[in-house]
């Protein structure tokens, strides 16, 4: 049982992983023909992921409705917005526009998700506002050197701020578009770069060992 | 003094959303017009890049949106679709969120017609496809395995803006217009494997990360923010949505200065006197 259970999982591990990575390196009829079909099973593998989640979101906002939690009757527009969006869906085939003419699902995607997904984003521009008055606190060198970098950047960003920086700092002859690109090109280069390496590594090694089974975390504990 | 100094920290915070409400929409209601003066060094580059492209070159256009970044990045596509219409480059879009489909239909609406172009012969677009990556790596040996028909079902192969076309090394660049992670892998699946040219578009929070890639000459030009859009807009002589949003920022922006200068301002007063 343990054979079945956990060596044949490592062993298809191994063997995929091993391939896969070696397939990126050789350019063969046989490792792209290989990698297409590992593609499409991942593509079918994913569409069983997105159907996993549609479930485990309807049980949970299902139970939520049902013990009447608090909040519960927001749980009712995940049901009202999945239908109004995948009934038209169903009835036009997936079509927004036809014959020039704006079907359901185009109707429902311009007049509700776009307004909704819109809306809960232009939400998050208040609490930025907000949120930078009361804890955008200068207490450290460190904080200082970031308030400085923001300020410039977030006043050449519009060109109110260009007319601001050249009324009052015209006389050094430097652009504040030349400071952006300073910033950018150099201290903020620096500091992604070494966060892309970091992450890099990381990821080469999580790899590596999953691949080599010495991390085993995603069998579960059995 | 000093208690009277703190009560500024525990302002009710209803009263700078107002603030920030008034200030958004002054500009849209009485526009302030002011002139964008500069164009980045990456907004040209992209330009450039696009710009120098023979007429029929075949680009592709993966626009990865949805209507969370449209201000920023709708107006930068469309600016970017109008370049490749006026060059006469051959256009193909495809997209990996699904919240891309309708934004990218409201674009094909009208914009073509302005330039006389005709869908399938100029220009074709692709249905949503998901798993990003793994449909990056197919298109590299065979765009129709993957796209086998275009949006109206068309069978994409024998469209006449995708003759000569099979793999990436048909295609004369690859613009992705995104505010999700996907030009990270249109970067390392696509750009640097099979040698295909990459210019991006993103939201302006997320443009300071693309740095190192445009430093290497991975990222050929990039489109930040809503400035880039205007940049862009300005570049091809068509103002647009980019230009009239960047007139309500200004003062938006001034406004965040503003508190965080206030709010530093009691701080230090409170501790110092």
């Amino acid at each position: 049982m343990k054979f079945i259970k956990k060596h044949i999982p490592l062993l298809i591990v191994l063997v995929v992983g091993v391939l896969t990575l070696a397939s990126y390196y050789v350019p063969n009829k046989y490792s792209v023909d290989y990698l297409e079909l590992m593609n499409k099973w991942e593509n079918i593998v994913s569409a069983f992921a997105f159907l996993l989640g549609l479930i485990s979101l309807f049980y949970s906002h299902y139970n939520k409705i049902k013990r009447k939690t608090d909040g519960w009757g927001y749980s009712l527009f995940v049901y009202v917005g999945f239908l109004a969006m995948v009934v038209p869906a169903l009835m036009n085939g997936g079509r927004q526009m036809v014959d020039g003419q704006v079907t359901s699902l185009g109707w429902s995607f311009r007049y509700i998700y776009n307004a909704l997904s819109a809306t809960m984003f232009a939400v998050l521009a208040f609490y930025i506002v907000s949120t930078a008055y009361r804890s955008f606190r200068i207490k450290s060198a460190q904080a200082f050197v970031l308030f400085v970098a923001a300020f410039i950047l977030i006043l050449g960003k519009v060109p109110l701020g260009q007319i601001i920086w050249d009324s009052v700092l015209g006389w050094t002859h430097t652009g504040i578009d030349q400071v952006i690109e300073w910033i950018m090109s150099v201290p903020a280069v620096a500091g992604k770069r070494g966060i892309m390496i970091g992450i890099a590594i990381g990821a080469v090694v999580t790899s590596l060992k999953i691949i080599f089974g010495i991390e085993r975390q995603y069998m579960g504990r059995d | 003094m000093k208690e009277k100094l703190e009560k500024f920290f525990k302002i009710d915070r209803r009263w700078i959303f107002l603030l920030l409400a008034v200030v958004l929409f002054v500009p849209i209601l009485k526009p302030l017009g002011l002139p964008n003066k500069t164009i980045s060094r990456d907004t040209q580059n992209a330009f450039n890049y696009l710009d120098k492209l023979p007429a029929g070159s075949f680009v592709l256009f993966s626009l990865d949106y949805d209507p969370s970044t449209r201000p920023e990045l709708q107006p930068q596509a469309i600016a970017a679709i109008r370049h490749a219409f006026k060059k006469n480059l051959r256009v193909a879009v495809v997209t990996y969120i699904a919240g891309s489909t309708g934004l990218i239909q409201q674009i094909f609406e009208k914009l073509p017609a302005e330039y006389g172009k005709v869908n399938g012969t100029d220009y074709a677009i692709f249905p949503y496809m998901a798993n990003a990556t793994a449909v990056m790596t197919q298109m590299a040996s065979d765009f129709y395995g993957i796209y086998d028909k275009d949006q109206d079902g068309r069978d994409a192969k024998s469209l006449p803006v995708m003759k000569g076309v099979k793999t990436y090394k048909d295609m004369a660049m690859v613009v992705n217009i995104t505010g999700t992670s996907m030009l990270d892998f249109w970067v390392a699946y696509v750009g640097d494997k099979y040698k295909v040219p990459v210019v991006g578009g993103v939201t302006a929070i997320s443009q300071p990360g693309y740095g190192p890639y445009l430093q290497t000459g991975q990222l050929k030009g990039l489109i930040g923010g809503m400035k880039g859009a205007a940049e862009y807009e300005s570049l091809v002589k068509e103002p647009g949505k980019g230009t009239s949003g960047i007139d309500a920022l200004n003062l938006a922006h001034l406004l965040v200065l503003g508190l965080i200068l206030t709010s530093n301002i009691i701080l230090l007063v409170i501790r110092y006197l």
